[in-house]
């Protein structure tokens, strides 16, 4: 029997295997630590980064390990990370709101925060929403940190659930009067913008006069940095809308803009032939004078 | 010690040895032990059909040449499964550093922001690899004939770009050039669709003289579906424009829906029935059965001289072409004119027959261990080198301005000369085309008449119409959702980033985008309130 048959026979590990093996798991160790001084130090800016780019698992991770927290913002953190795997059941909704509505208590940033999720939370995080709640919230986030960003944002939201889903006020007139009041309030651009936009799109769809949706598409192509294919479509719309009712100029330098700045588009030839109808029509008109 | 229990002791020792290596490697080493070059990429595709994968191959051999530390390896996996393989891999953290992925692909509306990372910074700046060329200094993105039109439209998160294309394509009426010839006495294209007419007349005569079974047009489900909708939808144009109430110049499928719930529009008007008229000719052109044909009937109805034509996107051509054994040529369909005896009067004008967005898109893994690597041979391959490459290899269109266009897929561009105004077709988006399959034969059957078609269109479509308009619905909201944590987590960033722009830019661009998919959602629901009577009995 040779000695490594009595080493296999009686257990034991040849010295040099046993060395072999400590110095692969220290390597194995050594790698790990490297690896793990290649990440920075664990920071809430981290947390929020990963939220922002829809990777709630890492985020928590990274949340879990940090020390010396807020309490108030680490909660908070805790509570958007558990939104963000909508959509939420009825258990989880029941477990979050009364935590939002904790911390919306508070007369700091974490508690704007907090009341405008709370608000959300009823208007559309749950499958029947309440509209009257969440109405209530979002004034009430607006009374308390007037002209907060999180307050403007939710005059947006509410003057969206005016326009399309309450179904009062029947007369369409008086339900803009309303999202025209909150519209005054909201005096960051973007905000201001994307609120235009939606009371153009919305008078079309209550089937406003079209002078009463121009001036909306007009402010919201003012205002800029609308984003995707939008911009393009506001462009064509004022153009065509502006044609049917008779603003043959300001047709005329939509279109042509849009010509001019927009090199690729399906609808480009459609624009083609409109600003032909148009050109036709202004030399009409100067003719008829 | 003996011999033999030295040689057991040298052997452990090897062994030991070979562990040791072994766990170095896989601690510190992810390339495999063969591979010369430092760093390896991966790009998946579903393309896998003729062409496209020597196309990829031929810009990724000269890209090696270019960078020699660098391999890219092409990974084609079958679009039957490619969903399912995308969800696994990148679950798994497993996935390639860049994959195809379309916005159209059902169930995977989640995955882009989770995975993907965008390129928009990256676009900005200019290709490196288009130095020396007319594309020089010109940023990435606008070397692209359509500037990603497809992005502006469906992107992941408005604003942002995530995808670099390869091609672009459209619809072409393939011909057996030979074929045409011996039946007509000449091959080259008739201009309108009474030219098609001739054609069809001529071809019955042919066969019956002949004896030879030979019918005009290939067909099989997915062929007549396609030049079934390329007519009607060309026919319809006129009467859509009617329907456009918003002033788009167009409509958005979530927009005909509406209006057909909302009964602007049924398949009864005379200007939809038109289309039935041409739909019904069409028909009497393919061989008995063909709804229950797949493709590839069609093109071995084709192949074997059974067929004259065959109507297909132009990502079939390379492979048509290669099969053939004899000339294929690919017309633009001729359509209707204004004069047209059996449709003129419902005619807009000519419409258009090719997509001026491009497609093809791929998207770079956001946990990409080579990011710059990965992005640079984007770059490359959508480079006028590259792409010119991509296109004479793989015979598919280019994405690339000044890439020369090989004079054989020419006719595949079609130029800005027709008008496109979606709307009523025979299907209308989500589960509509099943409506139109199952009563196709009351129009084309024995007993069959467009009354009775467009009359059970009418029966059925409301439900139809209404599931796929809150399916639009269900979309629109759960996009929003999950956008609520991250327009607070920006919230976080920017109360200890004061001022920082490019924070403040991403939150804007997100509250606008969830805007615009909120408002959306709140009025087609609304619409779904308001006609939730319709279609009941």
């Amino acid at each position: 029997m040779s000695s490594g048959e009595k080493n296999l026979q009686s257990g034991e590990v040849p010295r040099i295997l046993k060395f072999l093996t400590s110095a692969a798991l220290c390597l194995g160790w050594v790698s790990q630590t490297q690896a793990e001084d290649h990440n920075s130090e664990p920071s809430l800016d981290q947390v929020w980064t990963y939220a922002t780019t829809s990777q709630p698992i890492e985020a928590r991770n990274i949340l879990d390990d940090l020390e010396g927290l807020d309490p108030r913002v680490e909660t908070l953190a805790h509570t958007v990370l558990d939104m963000s795997r909508a959509p939420l059941s009825e258990t989880q909704w029941a477990d979050i709101e009364p935590v939002l509505a904790e911390l919306a208590q508070g007369d700091d940033e974490v508690a704007a925060r907090a009341l405008y999720l709370q608000a959300r939370m009823y208007q559309i995080q749950q499958l029947k929403p309440d509209y009257v709640r969440s109405t209530e919230l979002y004034l009430e986030l607006n009374q308390r940190w007037p002209g907060s960003h999180w307050s403007q944002l939710g005059l947006v939201k509410l003057g969206l659930v005016k326009l399309y889903a309450l179904p009062e006020p029947l007369d369409v007139e008086e339900r803009f009067t309303e999202v025209d009041a909150l519209l005054a309030q909201i005096t960051e651009p973007t905000l201001r913008r994307d609120l235009h936009l939606q009371m153009a799109w919305a008078g079309l769809f209550h089937q406003r006069q079209l002078d009463d949706v121009l001036p909306h598409l007009i402010a919201a192509d003012k205002i800029g940095g609308m984003m995707g294919i939008t911009p393009e479509d506001v462009m064509i719309q004022i153009g065509e809308l502006s044609f049917r009712a008779g603003h043959l100029e300001q047709s005329k330098q939509y279109f042509e803009r849009f010509l001019r700045e927009v090199p690729s588009n399906n609808k480009r030839y459609n624009v083609r032939m409109r600003l032909k109808e148009v050109d036709d029509a202004l030399a009409e008109q100067e003719g008829a004078k | 010690m003996k011999k033999g229990g030295q040689k057991k002791q040298w052997g452990l020792l090897l062994f030991a040895l070979a562990y040791l290596f072994a766990c170095y490697w896989v601690f510190t080493k992810s390339t495999p032990l063969t591979n010369d070059r430092e760093i390896t990429i991966r790009i998946a595709h579903w393309q896998i059909e003729l062409g496209p994968p020597d196309g990829i191959q031929a810009a990724i051999d000269r890209y090696e040449e270019l960078n020699p530390n660098v391999r890219v390896k092409q990974v084609m996996v079958p679009g039957t499964v490619y969903r399912q393989w995308m969800r696994a891999n990148f679950a798994g953290n497993s996935a390639p550093d860049i994959v195809e992925y379309g916005a159209w692909l059902d169930g995977l509306a989640d995955l882009p922001v989770r995975y993907f990372d965008p390129l928009t910074e990256d676009l900005m700046q200019p290709n490196p690899y288009n130095k020396g060329t007319e594309l020089e200094g010109m940023p990435w993105l606008k070397t692209f004939t359509d500037e990603l039109m497809e992005q502006r439209l469906n992107s992941p998160e408005p604003g942002q770009y995530y995808a670099a294309t390869l091609t672009r394509g459209s619809l072409r009426l393939f011909v057996n050039r030979d074929l045409l010839k011996e039946i007509t006495g000449s091959s080259e294209r008739v201009e309108d669709f009474e030219g098609m007419r001739r054609i069809f007349k001529q071809t019955a005569a042919y066969s019956q003289r002949e004896g030879r079974k030979i019918l005009p047009l290939g067909g099989s489900k997915d062929n007549a579906i396609w030049i079934m909708s390329f007519y009607a939808g060309g026919v319809t144009n006129k009467y859509n424009r009617t329907l456009d109430d918003y002033g788009f110049l167009g409509m958005y499928p979530w927009q005909t829906q509406w209006k057909y719930l909302n009964q602007e529009w049924d398949y009864q008007t005379p200007g939809i029935m038109a289309a039935f008229k041409i739909l019904d000719e069409l028909d009497k052109q393919m061989p008995l059965g063909y709804m229950s044909f797949l493709r590839d009937e069609a093109v071995r109805q084709f192949m074997r001289g059974e067929a004259l034509f065959i109507f297909a996107g132009t990502w079939e051509a390379t492979s048509l072409r290669r099969l053939a054994e004899f000339p294929v040529d690919a017309w633009r369909c001729p359509q209707p004119t204004t004069s047209d005896p059996v449709v003129g009067e419902h005619m807009l004008g000519h419409y258009a027959d090719g997509n001026v967005s491009t497609s093809f898109g791929l998207y770079l893994n956001k946990r990409s261990p080579h990011r710059e690597v990965a992005v640079d041979f984007l770059r490359f391959i959508t480079s006028k080198e590259g792409n010119q490459l991509f296109t004479d290899k793989s015979g598919w269109l280019p994405s690339i301005k000044e890439v020369s266009v090989a004079p054989e897929i020419a006719s595949f561009i079609s130029p800005e000369d027709g008008y496109t105004y979606p709307g009523s077709n025979i299907s209308v988006g989500g589960g509509t085309r099943s409506v139109f399959q199952k009563n196709l034969h009351l129009m084309t059957g024995p007993e069959g008449s467009i009354d009775n078609f467009a009359a059970a269109m009418d029966r059925d479509m409301p439900k139809a119409v209404r599931s796929s308009l809150a399916v639009y619905e269900r979309s629109a909201r759960w996009a929003v959702l999950p956008q609520d944590s991250r327009v607070i987590a920006y919230g976080g960033l920017l109360e200890n980033n004061p001022g920082d722009a490019a924070l403040l830019l991403g939150q804007q661009r997100l509250e606008a985008a969830q805007n615009l998919s909120e408002a959306r959602a709140l009025m087609i629901a609304r619409q779904l309130e308001l006609t939730a009577d319709f279609g009941k009995n």
